[in-house]
Parts: structure tokens; sequence; C-alpha cells
């Protein structure tokens, strides 16, 4: 009897075998395990993400592999600038046209363009038509012929004679568009720098106009350039930074130590046994330091270079390779 | 129509041979036909659209690419579903068609509707299709170097953007020709590009723009043909060449008037070679480098190819500039070899036991060299049988074949000539006539064919579930039961025509009647056990029963691997780093864990690949890196007996030592594959379809939780789609409207500046390279001073006005990338399951989504993962397992006239499954697909025996002889065939289930299976069949009929 029942049996037996054999079993496959791997990690990020007590722990062979650098922070000095385009212009106050007094036709000329005249120098002697007596005409001011327009023999007109101009000092004037016009004040330090010679010099606001430009939405803020040198030619361009503020704080980082966790600024601070995430609270910037206004106490050590590694194992288990 | 053909057979023995010979022939030609590869090929049927659009940002991307290309795909023939990726500046569409489609017939249907596409999308961007390449593709990688003293011509040391050029111009377009290569694909170094960079103050100054820079480039790079003219009898043609050739010569364009003085480029800019705003880098060793990819043509033999490009390599590598080398560190040869190297030590150490056993147990050395003939020709018939289906040679597809189970029948079929030509020569006392000699091997033959027959028929069914696997698993193991029942088949026709034939021609001397010593002793001791067995047979039936039932617990109790592992050798290391990691960081990193790695003995090189490649066949984004950890030989190893698992285990505790990492472990053939398949690789995977990806992460997450509420979630996770730091500027209206400036303005100044516009090229030879206007690096790094950027007005004359008055920028967090499938955007949660079934998590995981998430409406959910392929395959096999036991039930009936004959045959499966769990416990090794086709073969070697004996019990038995007595010497009879067949099986396994070289692992479960199993079967057919053969078939007085029609 036994024979028979089992017959049945046997069948279900094999189908069994062969079943489990086929498809594997209905436990989940080893074969998946190093893809559950990383999926592990992520779920132990998740739970660090939670807490406040996030943490990265490294001993000191690795971050010395990971190149992880290391500051104090501290007080430091922040320059605060902002970077404008501008033009070198003539100074203003420190150019004269000089015309004939009296008109009359011109005997001599004595000064051709560029060259440098003193005050009371003579640049021409000019008859004049009513009293046919020769007079001179001097250069108002010291500085350089820069224009001439009257030759021997010619009658003066009512246009100026020559144009006399003290480069010995240049202004420059700066576009202000209007985002930055309130930043910019009369006295406010500018360092003008030469795009194509790299040259800079140091100047200070003296005049910012009142008035804007329809056209261009801008005001013209002008800075006060020495140019004894005659580095400086009027017409050229050049770029300004202007130094809106310079001071020490008593607690800055270094600017490559802050990274973004959640939308969140946060400095990587060596801890016991690791480094933690701190968020702070960050002030100005220069972009080399970054005063910090709240969350980080004077002496931590905090990571530099190579902060963004510590944000990736923290963050690593989000890490996937999707397609 | 069997008698006639053996009969033919034995008449016409040498035109037989002959035939024989000339097929053999066939086979080997064939042999140089077929594609052989280590693993068989899992990709799908898969087209692969890439877009590349420089510049353009993940949902620029889907909103003017992606979606208009899959719209155009959409409703193709035999298209089975569509996915894609939109990233930064990338579009990859990915098609995947039915099984079985034609590839290029599905490239030309695609080609066609990209054709209908191209007006639509944005002008300049192009999509392509990739290389017609399989995730076998992949099969020779070399890196470049140069000694660190080389110099090129011009002084200057070979740099990344150097080497690159060789490669791009030298190397790539030679390897591009050899046979078989559909694509070389590079990664690393910088393409060579002449970077403008002008300064915006001075640009400024000018009153100038970018633009102006590009039009007076383009306007001043070019040469022109004017026609021709004649001239005294002669015809000259006329040209104007205008390209610029070098540096100064582009320095020297005139790009405007300013006061009647030309403004050259060199007064407003740099000119400079520049380095490409690049995807992706290459690392060896933790040194840059550039990296070359050879990809081998669907359906190619790796082997020829690779080897072919290695070759062409070393021709090249000759005439590179000095100092200069491009070293082979992945090639395909090598693991092809290894693998053919076991898979051939295992068929010829198998072939040489089954020989060994043939000829101590058959006392005659023709008789088993004949018999061992059918093997040769039997995997020569093969070789032409898989050429002309189109199954490649690999681990798998010829990790199942058993000699010992193909000679099986020709093995009967020999003994049993012999043993009739014996009997007939003892009988007439004289050597035998030809005619009496050809008329015994006929009867013979036929006398046991149709056992030998049915074992055959048996094998060949029960691989019969294993053709209807669908997806990966089908593609693993259905060339492996192909191949199976090929040869099987084979050897049945061989056994029928070469192997009668054979015996008639060569066995005509005196035959040695009497038994060797081998098979005497082993009668002897048959004998006593028998009786013991047939008085005892209760018992023995009783402990059988027991033993089954122990051994389907046990069963139950193993551990169960869904897909073994092919081990390659080799290690792919996928560093992932978090989204948004810039490049040079991610470079950065990746030289870390090189530097670590350097120091384990066993190692090498170790090469990577971060970002994607020029041809983007791997769309990876720069935060991720596929590394190739190469492994030295075993024989060069410290500890060369040190095992794998150990040295991967070492390995991964110096990558956790890195922070900052975190690492998928695989094989670089299994990584290209699971990129290519790509589907979900989880158990569950469930899919949220929608528009807003906002919305799909929010339901994302909510299914997320609660999954986790569900017993047995494991590894939640929700798709990675934010994340990529992203600086939007956003144009101000009101600000424009003020300066009389369109939006597009704004966009143009900014995308010259910081993504660079292409002003032509610079032709070197075949070499071209291109002109770019951008801003300089120090300022595009830098925000303030793009918030500088001077953007020209059109109404004042050289005004401008800075880009920070005209739009916000705004750093923050955007779409890292954008998935969808079958046109929609999509999102996916997935999860693991442990320690519990898979169906009932995922009812369960159902019910509580279905009731806790609120879907908005135009939002859906997809269930997916590998649960799904559970279910298909456990479907099709709850109907075709038992379709199969029928079929074979209904052969032994067909075979034997009584269903309880046929019973008694059957018995011997499960007893034969035993042994085969038991071997597997024994060695610790969990279930898998190649041990259950180890039970397949299994069930076939316990039906062969089985009918064997049973056979011989009823032909005496039909003699008349008394019920014991038939069964006695039915069963001593065939004690010898019974050895021998289990003996050749066994053994013929026995190298496989002892081999460690590369692959040995897939053939390891199945060997100890039918080892194990042959043991038991044996043993139980010998001790048990006998007993249940006497109690099935008990004087008639004693039998119970109602029982005998429940068994029919």
């Amino acid at each position: 009897m036994k024979n028979m029942n089992d017959i049945p049996l046997r069948a279900a037996w094999l189908a069994l075998v062969l079943s489990l054999a086929a498809c594997g079993s209905e436990s989940p496959a080893t074969a998946e395990a190093a893809m559950a791997k990383p999926e592990a990690a992520h779920a132990e990020g998740e739970e660090k993400h939670e807490g406040e007590g996030e943490h990265v722990e490294l001993s000191a062979d690795q971050i010395a592999a990971a190149g992880l650098m290391l500051a104090e922070a501290g007080p430091a000095q922040i320059h605060e600038t902002l970077p404008l385009y501008g033009t070198i212009v003539p100074n203003a106050e420190r150019t004269r046209e000089v015309a004939a007094r009296f008109p009359g036709a011109v005997r001599g000329v004595t000064k051709r363009i560029g060259d440098p005249v003193r005050e009371g120098e003579t640049l021409a002697t000019i008859e004049a038509n009513e009293s046919l007596q020769t007079y001179a005409v001097t250069a108002p001011l010291t500085g350089v012929v820069t224009a001439r327009n009257t030759n021997p023999g010619e009658q003066t007109g009512d246009k100026p004679l020559f144009s006399v101009a003290d480069l010995s000092t240049v202004w420059v004037e700066l576009a202000l568009f209007p985002r930055d016009a309130p930043k910019v004040r009369v006295g406010q330090r500018v360092r003008v720098t030469n795009p194509d010679t790299k040259q800079s010099a140091e100047g200070e606001i003296i005049y910012v106009v009142p008035f804007g430009r329809a056209e261009s939405q801008t005001q013209t803020a002008r800075v006060l350039l020495d140019n004894t040198d005659r580095r400086w030619a009027p017409g050229l361009y050049v770029t300004a930074a202007v130094l809106l503020d310079e001071s020490r704080v008593p607690l800055a980082i270094r600017s490559e130590a802050v990274q973004t966790l959640e939308g969140r600024s946060v400095v990587f601070v060596q801890t016991d046994d690791g480094f933690a995430p701190r968020p702070v609270e960050l002030g100005r910037s220069d972009g080399e330091h970054t005063a910090v206004v709240a969350g980080l106490d004077a002496g931590a050590r905090y990571v530099t270079t190579n902060s963004f590694i510590l944000k990736a194992e923290l963050g690593k288990g989000e890490a996937e390779h999707g397609h | 129509m069997i008698d006639a053909l053996l009969r033919l057979a034995v008449a016409r023995r040498g035109i037989v041979l002959l035939l024989a010979l000339a097929v053999g022939a066939f086979g080997a030609w064939n042999y140089q036909r077929l594609p052989i590869d280590a693993v068989p090929d899992i990709t799908n049927v898969q087209v692969q659209i890439n877009t590349q659009a420089p510049g353009y940002s993940p949902l620029e991307v889907e909103q003017r690419i992606t979606y208009l290309v899959e719209v155009a795909i959409a409703g193709l023939p035999n298209l089975d579903y569509t996915r894609s990726l939109s990233r930064y500046g990338l579009s990859q569409v990915t098609v995947i068609f039915q099984d079985g489609t034609d590839i290029y017939w599905a490239r030309n249907l695609i080609n066609e509707r990209l054709q209908d596409v191209k007006s639509q999308l944005p002008s300049g961007i192009e999509p392509q299709m990739g290389p017609i390449a399989t995730g076998l593709g992949e099969i020779f990688m070399y890196t470049m170097a140069a000694a660190p003293d080389a110099r090129q011509p011009d002084g200057s040391p070979w740099d990344a953007t150097a080497l690159r050029t060789l490669q791009d111009w030298v190397i790539r377009p030679q390897l591009r020709l050899v046979p078989g290569v559909t694509e070389v694909n590079t990664i690393g170094g910088f393409e060579k590009q002449f970077h403008i960079t002008p300064d915006p103050a001075r640009l400024l100054a000018y009153g100038l723009s970018f633009d102006d820079v590009v039009n007076a480039l383009e306007r001043n790079n070019a040469n022109v043909g004017a026609g021709y003219i004649e001239r005294n009898g002669e015809q000259y043609l006329i040209r104007s060449p205008g390209q610029v050739a070098d540096i100064p010569a582009i320095e020297r364009v005139i790009v405007a008037h300013r006061g009647g003085i030309p403004v050259t480029v060199r007064d407003v800019a740099d000119v400079a070679f520049g380095k490409e705003l690049r995807t992706g880098a290459a690392t060896r060793d933790g040194e840059e480098v550039v990296q070359g990819t050879a990809v081998m043509l669907l359906g190619g033999n790796s082997r020829t190819v690779s080897a072919a490009v290695a070759e062409r390599l070393a021709e090249i590598n000759k005439t590179l500039p000095p100092g200069v080398t491009a070293e082979t560190v992945y090639d395909r040869t090598t693991l092809v070899d290894k693998t053919i190297a076991t898979v051939q030590k295992n068929l010829l150490e198998g072939a040489l036991l089954v020989v060994a056993v043939l000829l101590l147990m058959l006392g005659n050395l023709r008789a088993a060299l004949l018999t061992a003939a059918v093997i040769p020709l039997s995997m020569l018939m093969l070789m032409t049988g898989m050429v002309e289906t189109g199954v490649s040679a690999n681990l798998m597809s010829l990790g199942a074949l058993d000699f010992g189970l193909i000679v099986d029948g020709a093995v009967i079929i020999v003994e049993n000539c012999i043993l009739r030509l014996a009997e007939r020569q003892h009988h007439t006392g004289r050597l035998l006539r030809l005619d009496e000699r050809l008329q015994t091997v006929f009867a013979a033959t036929r006398e046991v064919f149709t056992p030998s027959l049915v074992s055959v028929l048996v094998v060949v069914l029960v691989n019969l579930p294993i053709l209807a696997l669908t997806g990966v698993e089908g593609k693993m193991f259905r060339p492996m039961a192909e191949t199976v029942i090929m040869a099987l088949l084979a050897a049945v026709v061989l056994s029928l025509t070469f192997v009668p034939a054979a015996v008639a021609l060569f066995l005509r001397g005196r035959i040695e009647e009497k038994d060797n010593v081998v098979v005497r002793n082993a009668k002897r001791i048959y004998a006593p056990v028998l009786d013991l067995a047939l008085r005892l047979r209760f018992v023995f039936l009783g402990g059988a029963v027991l033993l089954v039932v122990l051994c389907g617990w046990l069963a139950t109790r193993m551990g169960a691997e869904f897909i073994p592992s092919l081990d390659e050798g080799d290690i792919a290391v996928q560093a992932l780093r978090i989204p948004g990691t810039s490049l040079t960081q991610s470079l950065e990193m990746q030289f870390q864990i090189e530097r670590a790695l350097a120091g384990v003995p066993e190692v090498k090189t170790y090469f990577s690949r971060v970002g994607t490649a020029e041809v983007a066949t791997d769309p990876m984004p720069p935060n991720i890196s596929d590394g190739y950890v190469m492994i030295k030989d075993r024989k060069d190893w410290p500890d060369p007996d040190k095992p794998k698992a150990q040295l991967l285990a070492e390995i991964q505790e110096k990558l956790e030592r890195l922070p900052g990492n975190a690492y998928e472990i695989s094989q670089p053939i299994e990584l290209r594959f699971n990129e290519l398949i790509s589907g979900v690789r989880s158990d569950l995977g469930i899919k949220v379809y929608g528009d807003d990806l906002g919305q799909l992460l929010k339901t994302g997450n909510a299914i997320a939780e609660v999954l986790n509420t569900v017993t047995g979630a494991e590894g939640v996770k929700v798709e990675q789609v934010a994340g990529l730091p992203v600086l939007s500027v956003e144009p101000d209206r009101a600000a424009l409207y003020r300066y009389g400036l369109n939006v597009a303005d704004v966009q143009d100044v900014l995308a010259a500046a910081t993504g660079g516009e292409e002003a032509g090229l610079v032709y070197e030879g075949d070499a071209r390279f291109p002109l770019v206007v951008r801003l300089p690096e120090h300022l595009r790094g830098d925000l303030a001073a793009l918030e500088r950027l001077p953007v020209p007005l059109p109404s004042v004359d050289r005004g401008y006005v800075p880009l920070g008055e005209l739009a916000a920028l705004k750093l923050a967090p955007g779409p890292n990338q954008i998935s969808r499938e079958n046109g929609k955007r999509r999102l996916v949660v997935s999860s693991n399951v442990r320690g519990r079934d898979l169906a009932s998590f995922v009812a369960e995981a159902r019910g509580k989504i279905e009731q806790q998430v609120k879907l908005p409406p135009g939002y859906w959910l997809d269930y997916s993962g590998t649960f799904e392929q559970l279910q298909s395959a456990t479907q099709r096999l709850t109907l075709l397992v038992p379709v199969t036991l029928a079929m074979i039930f209904g052969l032994l009936m067909l075979t034997f006239g009584s269903a309880r004959d046929a019973a008694l045959v059957f018995s011997g499966v499960p007893l034969a499954l035993t042994g085969g769990v038991i071997g597997l416990w024994l060695r610790g090794i969990p279930l898998s697909i190649t041990a259950g086709v180890g039970f397949i073969t299994l069930s076939g070697v316990a039906v062969l025996t089985g009918v064997v004996m049973v056979a011989a019990i009823r032909d005496r038995i039909a003699q008349g002889v008394d019920i014991d007595a038939a069964i006695r010497e039915g069963a001593l009879l065939r004690l010898r065939p019974i050895l021998m067949v289990a003996l050749v099986a066994a053994l013929g396994f026995l190298p496989m289930a002892l081999n460690t070289g590369t692959g040995a692992e897939v053939q390891r479960p199945l060997a100890t299976v039918v080892i194990g199993g042959i043991v038991s079967a044996t043993l139980l057919t010998l001790l048990v069949l006998p007993g249940l053969y006497r109690m099935a078939w008990r004087p008639v007085n004693q039998t119970t009929d109602t029982a005998q029609e429940s068994v029919a």
C-alpha cells in the first residue's frame, strides 16, 4: 500500500526540489548581498541625520590619507571690497583752457603739444589787433600742453588756443549701478588696476555724482588718483575695487572650510575621536576669510582643505548610481 | 523505423563510420565560427539613444530632448518598454525590445523615427544611437602614459591633453578598423582646444562683446574654393586658404576698428591651449591617465576580437612617439582563456576517467575506445548545433556537460553487445561469421536500445522547464539546457548509428565472456547483500522513505542563491560619492583610493573611469567612478592559497578606511551587465509615476515610511532625484525692461562666458580642434566676478550693465537627474526583504500603501523588482514541472506498458535526489539553479539505471522464471551496466567537483549534486528497487486490485 500512496508524494517532492532549484528559494538571494551593503550604510546615514550627534570618526592616518588640513578659529582681518569698472579722465579742476585775452595775430608759439610747462611760462606771443602791442599768453598752472589750436600767423578767434592739464593727479570715474550705489561713500579707499599691465594704485573717492544717467542707469563716483609718474593716461579703462570695510573680527574661519549641509552652513570641528559638523552663522567675508557670528568657539580646530570629504562621508549613503 | 535504421547502420557500417567522420569534421569547422566568451550574455535587446546637449541642465534636457525622442520612439513594433535619463548635458533614452528582436532591424526603425524628430530638436543637437554591443562588449582596455623624461616635439612634457590627442587621432582610428570592434571609447585627459579668453574689462574698453569675438573668428577662418580658370590651355583651380593654423594666427585676427586702429584678438583676449569642460576622467594607480576601451560588436567572438585588438595595439605602440606607451590593462582573452582552460581540463579529465572506467569494467580496449569515441563525436556535433542555434560557448552553456552522461546510452549498448557476442561465441564455440556477428550486434542493440533512449528522453524532458525560464535567468540557463539536450540528442543518434556500426566493424576477435576481477568481486559482494535486501525489504524501504523525508527537510534548511556569481578573477569597485561632487574632487578622492590599494600585494593595477566617457554608453555623473582592480596571477601572490573572499575582505577594509566614499563591489562584466540591464535590482521596487518632481518625492517618502512599518523590510531607499547644486541665474524682467534688454541677451552672454562658445575649428591634418571663446578660468569660478560680467547695452554706445543688475544668482540644489519610464517621470522606492517570504511581504506592503498613501490625480504606482521574476518563474514552473513529470511517467508507461513498473522506475528519482542534497549539504554549497540542473541530470541517470534493472527482471519473468529468481538474476545480470553507467556519470563530473580554476564555482554545485546523487541512486537502485519490485509484483493471489487501480 505504501508504495502506491507515496507516488503523488514523490511527485510533489520532486516538483518541490525542481522548483526550489530552478528558481531559488523564496528567501532573498546572496547575489544581492553586495547590493544590500550601501543600502545598509544609507540606513545608518539616515539615522545620523536625525539627531544632532552626527559625527565622522577618523583616525590620524585616515586624516592624512584623506588630505584633511586643520586650522584654529581666531581673529582675522577682513577686507570687504566692491569691484567696479571705470575710466581715467583728467582731473577737471586741474585743466585750463588758455585763450587770447585780446584778439590779434599770433606772432610766435613756444610750446608744442605734450610739452611740460610751468605756471607763468610763456606759451605764445600775440600782437593785439587794437593796440598792436605784443603780449605773452602764459600757462595758468604747471602741467602739460594737451591741445594747441593755433599756429604763428593765425588770427586768434573765440576759441581757446591751448589746453594745459596738470596730470599729476587724475580722476577715475566709476560707474555705479543701482545695487552698488548705496555702498559707496566719499572717503572710501579704492584700488585701481590696469587690466593690461596689472599695475595698480590706490586712491580715494572724492565725490559721488548725485544724478543718475537715464540710458545706463548709473551714477558716477569719482576717485582722485596720484599720477606723478604718468602711468594713468586719461581715456583708459580700468578696474577698481572699493574697500567697503576693513576690520578685525574676533572670530573668523577660512572660507574653504564652509560646507552646506541640509541648507545650513556648517564647519567641521575636530572632536576627541573625529569630526562633527557645527552649524554656524556667518558674517562678512572677503573670499579668503569669513567672520563667524555664532556657532563656533575661538580656538576650535576645524577642517579647511578637503572639508568636502567629510560632507561626502556623512552623506555617502545617499550616493547611488541610478539609470 | 528504428529497426530499419539499426539494420542499415550495421549493414553499411563503413559508410556510417565515414559519415560520422564527416559530421565530426563539419563540427570542427563550425567550432572556428562558434562565439566563445567566459559568461553568457544576459543583456536584453536594447538600443541606447544618446544626445549630447552641452550646457543643458537636467530639466532643459528632459523638456527639449528626452521628451521628443521618447515620443518619437513610442509605438515601435516589438517594443518592450523605454526608460530615459536626463542629466547635465546628456539625454539617454534606452529602448528595450522584446527578446528575440533583430537588433539591426530595431536600429533601422529607430533611425527612421529619429530622422523625423530631428527638426523639432534644438539646432545643433543630434541624437545618436549607442554602439551595437552588449554587456560583454567592453573586451579590451588600455591606458596611455608617458615616461617622465619624454618630451613632445616642441619640448614640453606629454600632458593629459597631448596624450588624449594621440589617442583621438592616432590610436583610436586604427583600433576602430579591427574587425569585430564597433567602437573605441575614450575617457580621460583633455580634448585639445584653442581657448580664447577675453577679459571683460578689456572688451568693455573697446566696446566689444563676446559675440564680436566669436564672429570675428568665424569670419577669419575658412578656406574657399572659387572654381577654376583656363589659361594657355591649362586649367587652374582657384582656392583661397584662410584657415588659422596656430596661436599667433588666431591672435592676429581683427575684431574691430577703433579710431582707425584695428583691434585684434590679442588686444582683448588671451589665446592658449585650454581644457575642455569634460564630463569624465580616467585614473590609474593614483595618477590621471587617458583610457581607451574597445567595444566588441554584438555577437562577436570576444577571444579573437580582443586578441586582434591586442595585436594591433602592439603594432601601434611601435609607432608612438618615444617614451609614450599604450599599455593593456584589461584583456578579455585572459579570462576567456582561463575559463576555457577550466572547462577543457574538466572535460578532458572527465573523458579520461570515463575511458578508464570503461576499460576496467568491459575489459576490452577496443570496446572502451569505441565507446569513448562517442565523446568527441557528440561534442563536435554539439558545436554544429550551437552555431546553428546561436548558442555561444561559455562557462554556463558548456558547464553542465558530462561525458559520462553522454556515453551512458552507448555504454549500455556496447556492454550488451559484448555480452551477447561473447555468449554466442561461447554457444557456437568458435569465432562468429560475419552475418552472425552483424545479427548479434543488431539484436543486442535493439534489446537495450529502449532503456537507453528512455533515459535520454527523460533527461531531455526534465530540462524543458529550464527552457521556459525568461529574463536574466533564462538567458543564463537556457543555453545550459539547450547544450545538454543537443549533446544528448547527438549521443542518441550516434548510439543508433555509429556505435552499432563500430561494434560490428571492430569487435571481431575473440571476446572475453568472463567477468573481469572488478565485476566478479562486485558481484560476489552484491549477491549476499541483495539477498538481505530482498529479505528485509520493508526495512530497506522504510529507511529509504525516511532518508527522502530527512533530505526534504534538509533542503528547506539550506541557503539558496538565485544566480551563481561567476568569478572573473578581477574586481570592480564602484565608488560613489554624494551627488554634486565635482569631477576634480571626485578624482582627488579616487586617487586616494587607488593609492590605498597600491599597497595590496595581490593587486596588479587599479584603474578607474570617473564620470562619463566620450561615447556615453554608461552615463555616470562625475561623483561616481567605475574602478577595476586587476588581480595578479595566483602564483605571484605572497600566499597563493589565500581565498579570494579573504582578499576581497582585505580590500574592502582598506577602502572603508577612506572617508567620503560608498562602494559597490562586483566584477567587471557583472558591473557592465548591471549597468545595462539596470532594472530594479532589489526585491521590491515601487515606481511612482507622475509629473511634478516635488510631488513624486513626497509620495516616495510617504511610501518609504509605510514600507518601513512592514516587517521584513530592509534598506528601504528612495531614489535620489534632487541634490545637484545648481547656480540659477534668474533674469529680473523689471531690470531688463529698464535697460531695454531681452532675456536671451543675458543668457547668451552667460552661456558664452561660462560654457564657452565654439567659434570654428583648427585643422592639423586629419585632426581638428575646436576654437572656444569663454571667460578666463579664474573668473568663471568666481561668483562675484560673474555678477560683474558686463552685458552690452544695445542703445548706448559702449554701454554695459553688470549681470548682477539684471539677474539674481541663486545657489540652490536642483534636480540631479530625471528618470522616466514609458514616457512619464518616475521615482523608485526600493526595498529588500529579509527573514520573510517575498510574496506575503509584497501583498502586505501593497495593502498598506493602498490604504495609507494618497496619490494625487495623474499619479500612479507600479510594483516591480525581483519578486516579479520570482512570480513569473514560479507560475511557469508550477505549470511545467507537473506536466514534465506526467510526461516522464507517460514515457515510462509506454516503455513498460505497465503503470506499476513505471512507478517503480520513477521511485528511483526521489531516492537519487537525496544523495544530491546530502552532497551539497556536506560541502556547504547553497541550492542554486546550477544545482537544480544537477538534480535534473540526476533524475535522468536514476531513471536509466531503474529502467535497465526493471527491463532485465521483466525479461526473466516473461521467460517464465519465478519472480524471486527473476529479480535476483536480473539484478545480478545488470550489475555491470548499472555500475558502469553510474561510475562514468559520476567520474565524468569528478574533475568539475574538485577544480578550483576560474569559472569552477559555477560547475561545482552541479557536479557535487550529480556525484552525491549517483552514489545514492545506484545504491538505492541496487538495494531498494529489487525489494520494491518484489512488493509490487507479489504473487497474484496476494495482490490487492484496488491498489493497482490507484496507481494506474
